[in-house]
C-alpha cells in the first residue's frame, strides 16, 4: 500500500511538473479515440472517414477547450449520418440541440460525460459511468449519464441498421424518419439502462454523502448492486436480451475500476478517526474528521564517488603548491558527502 | 525583504482570479434581479427552441396523416393544445433555470465577499 501512495505521490508531482505538456495530450488522445470509435462504428462518409483528418481534429482538439472535444465529436456523428440518410442527420441533430439547450447551459464540466460513457459502453464497461459521476459528481450527473447512453444506443441502432435504412428509397423519407423515432422512444433496452444508470448514480451520490466508515467503497458495491439487479430485472420485465455475464463481469470491472479512481481521488485512514463535540453561542457541533493517508515521497540522493580524489590527494601529499587549492576543495566536497 | 504571509495570500488571490473567481466576478457585476432575469430570458428562449424543435419532430413522424387530417380536425383546439403544452414547458423549465441561478448569484457573491476580505487583509499588510 504505500508503495502504492508513493507512486500516486509521484505521479502528482510529475503532472504538476509537466501539466503543461500533459494536458494537452490527454486531450488529444481522449479526442483521438472519440473520434476513431465514431470513424469505427459508422464511418459512413468517406471524405472524414481517414487517420489524417482525425489526426488534425484531434490535433486541434488539444489546444481548445475540453468542451471542443463533444463539438468535434457531434459533428463527426452528424456528417456520417449525413452521408447515410438526411432523416437521421436531423433527428440525431435535433437531440443534440436539446441536450445542450436544455442541459448542458447549467452544468458544462459535465459535458464530458457524454462523450466517456458511450466510449465505456464501447469498451464494454458502460456501468463505471454511473458509479465514478455518483462518487465524484452530483445527483444532476444522472442526466448526462443517461444523455450519453442516449446517444450510444443512437449510434448503435444507426450502424446495426444501415443497410435497411440506406436500401429506403428517397420517396421513403417519412418511414426512415418514423423508423429512426420508433426505435429510439420503443428501445426498452435504453429505457431500462437509462434508468438503471440514473439510480445508480442517485444511490452512490447519497450513500458516499453518508458519515460512516467506508461510504466509498459501500456506495460503489451498493450502487454496483442496484445497477445489476435493475439491469437483469429489466431484461426479466422487458425482454431487453441483455448478457447476464456481460452485466456481472462489466459490473465487477467496474467496481475495481472505481476503487481506482477513489485511491486517486479519496484516501482516508479509518483507523485514526477522531469524534469531537464542541459548542458556540447558536450550534452544537458533532464533528468527525477522518485524516487523509499521505506519505512523503522519499527524496534520491546522489553520491558522487570522485575518482580522481587519490591521484589528487597524492599531488597533495607531494606538495605541490598550485593543485593544493584544487585539492583542498575536493577534500571538501568529499566531507560533504 | 519577501513577506511570506503576502505572497502566500497574493498566490492564492490569483489562482482564486484565474479559476473559480473569473466566473463569480462576471456574475458579481449584475444586480441579483438582473442576473436572474437574464438568465431566465435565456432559458425561455432555450425551452422555445426545443420546444419548436420537438415540435417539428412531431410533425414530421406522421405528416402525411397530419396533411390528410388537416381540414378535418379542429385546428383552434390544436393550436391551443400546443399553446399550453409549450407554455407548461417553458414555465416549469424557466423555474428550475431561476432556482439554480439563484443559488449560483448567492454563492458567487458570498464567494466574492471572502475575495474581498482578503484583498483588505492584503492591503493592510502594505501598511
Amino acid at each position: 500500500m504505500t508503495s502504492l501512495l508513493v507512486f500516486k505521490e509521484y505521479l502528482k508531482k510529475f503532472y504538476g511538473s509537466y501539466e503543461v505538456f500533459i494536458t494537452p495530450i490527454l486531450k488529444f488522445l481522449l479526442a483521438g479515440l472519440s473520434l476513431l470509435v465514431i470513424n469505427t462504428s459508422l464511418g459512413f462518409m468517406e471524405k472524414i472517414n481517414n487517420a489524417a483528418i482525425l489526426l488534425i481534429a484531434a490535433l486541434m482538439c488539444s489546444f481548445l477547450p475540453v468542451g471542443f472535444i463533444l463539438f468535434f465529436a457531434a459533428l463527426f456523428i452528424l456528417l456520417h449520418l449525413y452521408a447515410l440518410a438526411l432523416e437521421v442527420a436531423v433527428v440525431a441533430l435535433a437531440l443534440f440541440m436539446v441536450m445542450f439547450l436544455m442541459y448542458f447551459r447549467f452544468s458544462p464540466k459535465d459535458t464530458l460525460v457524454v462523450l466517456l460513457t458511450p466510449i465505456c459502453f464501447m469498451l464494454r464497461i458502460p456501468y463505471v459511468m454511473p458509479i465514478a459521476m455518483g462518487l465524484v459528481g452530483t445527483p444532476a450527473s444522472a442526466v448526462s449519464v443517461s444523455c450519453g447512453t442516449i446517444v450510444y444506443y443512437l449510434v448503435s441502432y444507426v450502424s446495426g441498421n444501415a443497410t435497411t435504412l440506406s436500401a429506403m428509397d428517397a420517396g421513403e423519407a417519412s418511414a426512415r424518419f418514423r423508423m429512426v423515432i420508433d426505435s429510439m422512444l420503443g428501445s426498452k433496452g435504453m429505457l431500462v439502462t437509462v434508468a438503471a444508470f440514473a439510480i445508480t448514480v442517485i444511490v452512490v451520490y447519497t450513500i458516499r454523502r453518508m458519515s460512516i466508515d467506508h461510504s466509498w467503497t459501500i456506495a460503489m458495491i451498493g450502487g454496483a448492486i442496484i445497477n445489476m439487479v435493475i439491469l437483469l430485472l429489466g431484461d426479466l420485465i422487458y425482454d431487453t436480451k441483455v448478457s447476464v455475464i456481460g452485466v456481472m463481469f462489466g459490473t465487477a470491472v467496474s467496481v475495481l475500476l472505481a476503487k481506482v479512481l477513489q485511491f486517486f481521488v479519496l484516501n482516508l485512514d479509518y483507523s485514526r478517526t477522531e469524534k469531537v463535540q464542541f459548542e458556540d453561542d447558536e450550534y452544537y457541533y458533532y464533528v468527525k474528521a477522518v485524516p487523509k493517508i499521505t506519505v512523503s515521497t522519499p527524496t534520491k540522493t546522489v553520491k558522487k564517488i570522485n575518482t580522481q580524489r587519490h591521484s589528487v590527494s597524492s599531488q597533495n601529499r607531494g606538495g605541490t603548491r598550485s593543485t593544493g587549492t584544487r585539492g583542498a576543495g575536493r577534500t571538501r566536497s568529499y566531507d560533504q558527502e | 525583504m519577501l513577506n511570506e504571509e503576502r505572497v502566500i495570500l497574493m498566490t492564492r488571490m490569483a489562482s482564486y482570479e484565474n479559476g473559480e473567481g473569473r466566473g463569480n466576478m462576471s456574475i458579481g457585476n449584475y444586480f441579483r434581479s438582473d442576473y436572474i432575469g437574464k438568465e431566465v430570458l435565456k432559458a425561455v428562449i432555450c425551452a422555445t427552441i426545443s420546444f419548436g424543435l420537438c415540435f417539428a419532430l412531431y410533425l414530421f413522424y406522421d405528416f402525411e396523416g397530419f396533411m390528410l387530417n388537416i381540414y378535418k380536425m379542429d385546428l383552434l383546439q390544436f393550436v391551443k393544445n400546443i399553446l399550453i403544452l409549450y407554455a407548461v414547458v417553458v414555465v416549469i423549465y424557466g423555474v428550475i433555470s431561476y432556482i439554480i441561478f439563484s443559488i449560483r448569484y448567492k454563492r458567487a457573491k458570498k464567494s466574492l465577499k471572502k475575495y474581498y476580505n482578503n484583498l483588505r487583509k492584503l492591503s493592510g499588510l502594505y501598511d
